[in-house]
């Protein structure tokens, strides 16, 4: 138990060590992007800073969507030849730019929130028709039975 | 006419009961009514009917091949606690036929009916034919035995003097006819047990040949007079006095010739407890030779006939060697050993066991001291020197001691025991109750039908009294053997407390003849299994709602009549409370009756019991089935066949489909419950899986959006 408990720890932790490892070869090699990356997923990285819930689903749910808002401005930033510190702090600071990104980080962040009560509608709704069919078939027995069923039912409970 | 028959019973009761008026205070009830034949004094009941006046209305009723004549009395034809009426013989115009009126609260002899009817047998009374028929004076049906009159009349007449038989011929004339009897009974294992000398009828008009009279109208010994019954038997109650063996015949037989040759009963002016201690203390025939006067011509065969030992006593080989003029061996007169000293109870001596045995039962509760203390023992080995008897009560004195919390039924069982070990050839006594073994049955049945009930029996039986009379029995003998096998049944019996068992089925397993005690049917005298279900088709017409057609007693008489098992049955009754079971089983039951010995169409009871098959109705579960037979069974009973109604709610293959298919029905609605439970009472589960499924599949739509987004750029940039 000890053993297993401990062992998502040390991949998470690898995990992070990972993440700053690609991190800092990023700033090495390509400080434009990670400029941009950096600024453009900051929501993420506080989603991921404060969300201490297993598996971390609305850090994942921020930075799906934040992503997605990020990535146009780095591909745009690829296909500029010069891919200067300049050009990616110009780029980043139009609030358009910032307001995709971090709009989509905010709709992620209600994707989250809305989620679990329309998956909670669906089971609940499924679980009433499931009763009502049950009742219905209850009934057809006991008009074949009659009260003999419920007593038998009753006594063998 | 109805109102004529009524005055008509009213007046001949009326003239019965001056006539018991007329006599003496202590006579004997006689049967003018049900459960009115006590034992009687024949001398004096005969000397009262004589004085009856005869009606000679036209009050007829036929019954079988006779007309009976119900105003018509016979008193000179009256034998024992039985009264006589003139009868015609339908079918044959030759003979003199009369009708013997039983008491219909006191037994037959199934096996000496049986035997008897249509039979000649020189020196008994030839009986014609028996019949159960309604008897209007007793307003019930009873056992009504035909006899052919005897030509010559009653051996000892009304004014309580015999018709003179000359001594010398007494031996061609009494003994020879009555050896016939008593020989052809033994024959088939049958005794008489009524051979006494006011049963004796002159077979001619000229006071030739004497013969018999009935012997099967009750209990066997139940009409003798004390004096009549051996030593062993004569302390049991007259209903309890046993089938006996020829023994008990041939001392009657001794007795018989005793009264005949002095000329009246003897000791006739002693009580019946006077007459069993001189018996006791003197030995039978030496009390018989010490107050009355024997012919000597009769000395010897009275002395060999009344010997107190049955070993010893004479058979058939002595009397033909004194018929033939021979000399027989001397037997002697008192065989019983006299103690040195007396035994005191309750403030009487005792000299002999069987007296003291009498003294014990007698004094049921001043006895248990000396019991208990040892005096009777220390008498036994002392005063009498007897070390096995002695021992014996040191045995049963020492059980005692091991009695656990019940204290008082140990020392009543003490007192019983001690009995048995002082008389073991005596009757079963227990607080009051005395019976032979053999006569335990007919005991019963006098019980159960003149209000001392069942519980002295089952008390004796529970008590296991009868294991210790056989195991104080010496030698081997098929009867007792018999008997023992036949008492293990009788507390298999006792023990079980349902309906088919109890004291009622040991009623009729031991008395053939017992009519079926229910109460509603007992009117209907039901001996024989046939005549159960037209009594209760009659009993059908006036019955209440909700009473069964089969009761305690109705369960027992079929159980032992009925030629198939009915356990199964009986078992299913066990539980009254299961309604569904205990209606099949009676239902069961009657329908078996019904096919083994009919009558086809029973519409009143069919109706009865259609009317009681709600609760069998439930054996099916399904609704529609039980509705096609709840249709089917009124149509059923009209028809008046039990049969058929059992089958109706017996098909067993459809029994088996519907119970199949219940507990399939019922599996699937409890699993349906189950299933509904979980559902309704799982909310804030759902809710909390619902919350994480919810995340994973947003964190999941997340991931696939990027995914998405990605790819679609990546796919714009190239082409």
């Amino acid at each position: 138990m000890a053993a297993r408990g401990r062992k998502p720890k040390g991949r998470s932790a690898f995990s992070g060590l990972s993440v700053i490892a690609s991190a800092v070869l990023l700033f090495m090699v390509a400080l434009p992007t990670f400029i941009t990356l950096t600024v453009g997923l900051l929501p993420s990285l506080v989603a991921f800073i404060f969300d201490r819930s297993p598996g971390r689903m609305m850090a994942r749910c921020v930075f799906g969507l934040n992503f997605s808002g990020v990535a146009p401005y780095i591909l745009e930033l690829w296909q500029d030849g010069a891919q200067t510190v300049g050009g990616a702090t110009q780029q980043i600071f139009q609030p358009l730019a910032l307001s995709i990104m971090y709009g989509a980080a905010g709709l992620g962040w209600l994707l989250y929130l809305a989620m679990p009560p329309i998956v909670a509608n669906v089971l609940n709704l499924s679980a009433q028709r499931r009763v009502t069919e049950l009742r219905k078939n209850q009934r057809g027995l006991i008009k074949t039975w009659g009260d003999s069923l419920i007593k038998e039912v009753d006594r063998s409970s | 006419m109805q109102s004529v028959m009524n005055i008509g019973i009213m007046a001949e009761q009326a003239e019965d009961q001056k006539q018991d008026a007329s006599n003496d205070a202590g006579q004997k009830p006689e049967m003018d009514k049900p459960g009115g034949g006590a034992p009687v004094d024949e001398t004096a009941d005969a000397k009262a009917n004589l004085e009856e006046e005869i009606s000679t209305g036209g009050k007829n009723l036929e019954i079988g091949n006779f007309r009976v004549f119900t105003d018509l009395r016979l008193p000179e034809f009256d034998m024992g606690h039985c009264k006589a009426y003139a009868a015609d013989n339908l079918r044959r115009s030759e003979g003199n036929a009369f009708a013997l009126v039983t008491d219909p609260v006191l037994p037959t002899r199934y096996d000496l009916i049986k035997f008897l009817s249509g039979v000649h047998m020189a020196g008994q009374i030839d009986l014609l034919d028996s019949a159960i028929a309604h008897w209007p004076i007793f307003g019930r049906k009873t056992m009504v035995l035909f006899f052919e009159k005897p030509k010559g009349g009653h051996v000892i007449v009304s004014s309580g003097k015999q018709r003179s038989i000359n001594e010398q011929d007494i031996a061609a004339s009494v003994v020879e006819p009555l050896m016939n009897v008593l020989q052809a009974l033994g024959e088939k294992g049958l005794t008489h047990r009524a051979v006494r000398a006011t049963n004796l009828f002159f077979g001619d008009p000229e006071g030739g040949k004497v013969i018999l009279g009935d012997c099967a109208s009750g209990p066997p010994g139940y009409d003798q007079p004390l004096v009549y019954e051996t030593t062993a038997r004569m302390a049991a109650d007259p209903a309890g006095r046993g089938v006996g063996t020829l023994s008990d015949d041939l001392y009657a037989l001794g007795m018989t010739l005793a009264e005949l040759a002095i000329g009246r009963r003897p000791l006739a002016n002693m009580t019946d407890q006077e007459i069993m201690d001189i018996k006791l203390s003197k030995g039978s025939f030496q009390a018989i030779a010490s107050q009355e006067k024997l012919p000597l011509i009769m000395i010897e065969p009275v002395r060999g006939l009344l010997c107190d030992d049955p070993e010893e006593r004479w058979g058939f080989a002595e009397l033909h060697a004194w018929l033939d003029g021979r000399r027989t061996k001397p037997v002697q007169g008192n065989t019983e050993k006299r103690a040195a000293r007396s035994q005191n109870i309750s403030g009487k001596d005792y000299y002999t066991v069987r007296a003291l045995a009498q003294g014990v039962a007698k004094n049921w509760v001043n006895a248990l001291t000396p019991l208990r203390d040892g005096t009777v023992e220390i008498w036994l080995r002392r005063g009498l020197g007897d070390n096995d008897r002695a021992k014996a009560m040191a045995d049963a004195m020492r059980q005692l001691q091991w009695a656990g919390a019940d204290k008082r039924s140990a020392e009543e069982v003490l007192v019983a025991r001690s009995i048995l070990i002082l008389d073991p050839s005596g009757p079963v006594r227990y607080k009051g109750f005395s019976a032979m073994v053999d006569g335990f049955g007919n005991m019963l049945s006098y019980d159960v039908q003149h209000g001392s009930g069942p519980q002295r029996f089952s008390d004796v039986i529970v008590r296991d009294i009868p294991a210790f009379w056989f195991g104080r029995q010496e030698g081997y003998s098929p009867e007792v053997q018999r008997l023992q096998s036949a008492y293990k049944n009788l507390r298999y019996y006792i023990q079980q407390k349902s309906a088919g068992y109890g004291y009622e089925r040991c009623l009729y397993s031991m008395v053939r003849n017992q009519h079926c005690l229910s109460p509603m049917i007992e009117q209907e005298y039901v001996v024989d299994i046939a005549q159960l279900l037209p009594a209760l088709e009659k009993a059908a017409e006036n019955v209440s709602d909700d009473a069964w057609p089969v009761d305690r007693h109705i369960a027992a008489f079929i159980a032992t009549r009925l030629e198939d098992d009915v356990e199964g049955q009986l078992m299913a009754m066990q539980n009254p409370s299961d309604e569904v079971e205990y209606s099949r089983a009676i239902i069961s039951m009657l329908a078996v009756v019904q096919w083994r010995h009919g009558p086809d169409n029973l519409q009143n009871l069919s109706h009865w019991v259609a009317r009681l098959m709600e609760p069998a109705v439930k054996v099916f579960h399904s609704k529609a089935r039980r509705e096609r037979v709840e249709t089917e069974i009124p149509k059923l009973a009209k028809r008046g066949n039990l049969v058929e109604l059992y089958n109706l709610i017996n098909d067993e293959q459809e029994r088996r489909k519907d119970q199949s298919e219940f507990v399939e029905a019922v599996a699937e609605y409890s699993e349906a419950e189950s299933e509904v439970f979980d559902l309704e009472s799982s909310g804030p589960a759902r809710l909390e899986m619902a919350e994480k499924v919810g995340q994973q599949a947003a964190a999941f739509a997340s991931t696939m959006i990027a995914l998405l987004t990605v790819s679609a750029l990546f796919l714009m940039h190239i082409f």
